[in-house]
């Protein structure tokens, strides 16, 4: 069956966001496929690289980096939520005039219409975090 | 594009980013001609209410959000009767300009109709 996830909740702040990692884990274990990922409000916080959790912790984006090189799995992070709480790439500091970008590897930032479009395209949505 | 979509707001209009969030995803959906209705389900509910003055805690008002609504198709908007009841609040209380928000009784049922929900 086609899924698409929702993610709302950022990493290391609620159980939610760990569990959307392990959800992806399972579907792709029993062969489902993954249309999309979406990271949509504090969930966008996934695509900071300059987080840096204790090395004794979990590390979810590193998770999802690892799981997107695998599958080639569609990670996008909502890129108005991502301006408002500081996620940019090296296009968009640029362009908003930004000291510097942060985008981690692996994911993406677009426009909310990718929601929409994951909704319209898979059989499921599951929704992470509210 | 398929899948009829019913997005539930849960969330109270200023205490967190969600209703603000959720209200930009749906009007995005709108924009892109996606068949999306609303229903306002339990702290939801207070997202309708007409009195709001937000500019005193230096918000923008999301209830004039609401009002756009109407420019971008079709959508019915549904309040659950008993998550008004339960906060005191009149039917009469809550009004969006150009728009008829249908209570309704049981929400289950009108959940269970919908190939795809959102939740914010």
């Amino acid at each position: 069956m086609k899924f698409s996830l929702a993610v709302y909740s950022a990493p290391h702040s609620s159980q939610s966001a760990a569990s959307a990692l392990r959800f992806a884990k399972a579907l792709l274990a029993e062969g489902h496929e993954i249309y999309r990922v979406f990271f949509y409000c504090d969930g966008i916080q996934i695509g900071n690289n300059i987080a840096a959790p204790p090395q004794d912790e979990s590390n979810l984006a590193r998770e999802w980096q690892a799981l997107q090189r695998e599958y080639k799995l569609d990670l996008v992070i909502c890129i108005a939520a991502a301006q408002r709480r500081g996620v940019l790439s090296q296009r968009e500091a640029e362009r908003l005039e930004r000291p510097s970008a942060n985008l981690a590897e692996g994911f993406e930032l677009a426009g909310l219409g990718q929601l929409t479009d994951a909704v319209a395209n898979s059989e499921r949505l599951v929704t992470f975090g509210s | 594009m398929g899948n009829k979509t019913l997005t539930i707001c849960r969330a109270a209009p200023y205490g967190s980013a969600l209703a603000r969030e959720g209200l930009e995803a749906i009007l995005a959906a709108a924009a892109m001609g996606q068949e999306v209705d609303l229903l306002f389900l339990g702290d939801g509910v207070f997202q309708l209410l007409d009195n709001q003055s937000p500019e005193g805690i230096q918000q923008k008002s999301l209830h004039r959000n609401l009002q756009a609504l109407p420019m971008f198709g079709p959508e019915q908007l549904y309040v659950c009767a008993s998550s008004l009841s339960e906060r005191g609040i009149n039917p009469k209380q809550i009004k969006i300009p150009g728009i008829d928000i249908k209570v309704i009784e049981k929400p289950g049922a009108l959940i269970a109709s919908y190939q795809c929900v959102l939740n914010f």
